[in-house]
């Protein structure tokens, strides 16, 4: 159940039971709706498993790849991936990849989790039909 | 010899009598259907005339030569047996854009389907309006089946091939995946062909914005066996306007680019990438099937994701008994995922989605919280510590080589 793991030097047992099914049920919906995992996954392994974040950042990405990788071919082999549409959203994703950290510099974090928190609700309630939306 | 050549006279005379009434019968039983172009663009109108025998009513599909995919489970409560089927219906052949007009009079009747809102369907509004003698195109459609099942989505299989089915079956089951296409009545039928008492008749289709590019069949339809000609006409798409052929719509480009910059810009700054955000906007704003947005923008954060992980793995900040531990889990997961997408609604999708969005605000909304702060800020500190270590050492091991 528990899994020694060394990092730099020092050791942590982690709850493999707990991560692998959380890993389980957050790939599942990830790559059902063709999101990210990582502001799921991150948690995951802070929270839910104790372990710190400098072990977590390199290593939840590298768990997250591995759904990306399985889904992309997934979402492909189904006939589901708009290649031209995936072209526009990869050039959109490269930039913001650059322009974001830059922006991110100039910002107080705070402010911005606090925007994203409530254009996240308004967004939600949008989708589950509480705010109504043009057909 | 006269009284034969007489003979021979009113035979031809009666012959030619019946040789012309033919005619006028076939003129009589032949549609005319006219376009007023041949080439348009998005957002203008086709104008369409012609002529049917009098006192019929006719009905006139347009068709896009673009096809997309669609599937739909069927998870509706059988009212006979009471059991629910879970049969899933694929079809690749359903046409980018459909639409069948009809004449005014019909008006009310697809108005009462209309009014079903989201429980209207497609065989009604056929049947009860008459539209169902133009349904032609998509009647023509391919359409395959499985009997999906819990255990084959977990196997990641769309469950067992049904027998293929006969052409009766075919058209039957096209008609709700045009429903799953297109959504709402007034995407797929318009009750605006005007009929004067001559038989002669006008209407006015106005193409969508997004209509696809390429050619576009029309056929004019009074009964099942009288149809007038095949006429086409063709979308010619501008130059800033792009054909993505899964999605099955033509748009402007530099809008969704310039969405994703913004969303995915914004998504790095708050720390979370931009298929929260993307997602749902490119269904609200473009219409994108839920399907093919997932399948598309999950793709688009490979590239950034190994680029990351290859960073890491040079200065062995990566833990890969941690990392391929829950990976392994994860891409079962991702096993799973994809074919979900194709099994629910937009619906669920949407609903499902934005309680998604709900949790992960609530996330954040706790990593606003000035416990959460403090700790992180330590966090932080120990994160950038340990990397510089990491990096130092990398770097040694480099020079040493």
């Amino acid at each position: 159940m528990y899994m020694k793991i060394e990092f730099w030097g020092q050791e942590f047992k982690a709850n493999m039971v707990i991560g692998c099914i959380g890993g389980f049920l957050i790939a599942v919906a990830s790559s059902m709706f063709g999101f990210g995992g990582g502001p799921f996954v991150v948690p995951l392994m802070t929270v839910l498993m104790g372990l710190p974040m400098y072990v977590v950042v390199g290593s939840s990405l590298l768990a997250i790849f591995f759904n990306t990788l399985m889904a992309s071919s997934r979402h492909f082999g189904l006939g589901n991936t708009d290649l031209v549409l995936f072209a526009f959203m990869a050039a959109g994703a490269i930039i913001g990849g650059f322009l974001g950290p830059q922006i991110a510099k100039r910002l107080n974090p705070l402010w911005v989790k606090r925007v994203a928190v409530v254009g996240l609700t308004i967004l939600a309630l949008m989708l589950i039909g509480v705010i109504p939306t043009p057909r | 010899m006269k009284g034969y050549f007489l003979l021979l006279l009113f035979v031809i005379f009666l012959c030619s009598n019946y040789v012309f009434a033919q005619e006028e019968q076939a003129q009589v039983d032949k549609i005319i259907l006219n376009l007023d172009k041949q080439v348009y663009r998005g957002g203008e109108v086709v104008k369409i005339t012609g002529k049917v025998p009098p006192g019929r009513p006719v009905y006139i599909e347009i068709a896009s030569e673009k096809k997309v995919q669609v599937g739909r489970l069927d998870a509706r409560r059988d009212p006979d047996t009471g059991k629910i089927p879970y049969i899933f219906y694929l079809s690749k052949d359903i046409p980018a854009l459909y639409m069948i007009l009809m004449p005014k009079e019909v008006e009310s009747a697809y108005n009462i389907e209309k009014a079903k809102d989201k429980d209207w369907s497609v065989s009604r509004m056929l049947l009860t309006t008459g539209a169902d003698v133009a349904y032609i195109t998509p009647a023509k459609a391919k359409v395959e089946r499985w009997q999906a099942s819990i255990l084959a989505t977990i196997l990641g299989s769309r469950g067992t091939k049904l027998e293929p089915l006969d052409e009766k079956g075919n058209r039957r089951q096209s008609m709700p995946l045009i429903k799953t296409r297109f959504r709402w009545p007034e995407r797929v039928f318009s009750p605006t062909i005007k009929i004067n008492e001559d038989g002669t008749f006008e209407a006015e289709y106005r193409l969508p914005e997004n209509a696809p590019g390429g050619t576009y069949t029309v056929i004019a339809a009074v009964d099942y066996t009288l149809r007038s000609e095949v006429q086409t006409f063709k979308v010619d798409l501008p130059w800033y306007k792009v054909y993505f052929p899964k999605a099955g719509v033509s748009l402007n480009a530099i809008g969704p680019f310039l969405l994703a910059v913004a969303v995915c810009t914004f998504g790095v700054t708050m720390g979370a990438g931009g298929g929260f955000i993307l997602n749902p906007l490119l269904i609200f704003i473009y219409g994108i099937p839920h399907t093919i947005v997932a399948g598309s923008v999950m793709p688009t954060v490979l590239f950034s994701q190994a680029s990351g992980v290859y960073n890491y793995s040079r200065i062995k900040f990566i833990s890969w008994k941690l990392g391929v531990g829950v990976g392994l889990a994860m891409m079962v997961g991702g096993f799973i995922g994809p074919k979900l997408t194709e099994m629910i609604t937009l619906e669920q999708y949407k609903f499902l989605f934005g309680w998604v969005l709900i949790i992960l605000a609530a996330i954040m909304l706790w990593q606003t919280t000035p416990g959460y702060i403090a700790k992180n800020q330590k966090e932080q500190a120990i994160l950038k510590e340990f990397r510089r270590r990491a990096e130092e050492a990398a770097a040694k091991k480099r020079e040493k080589k």
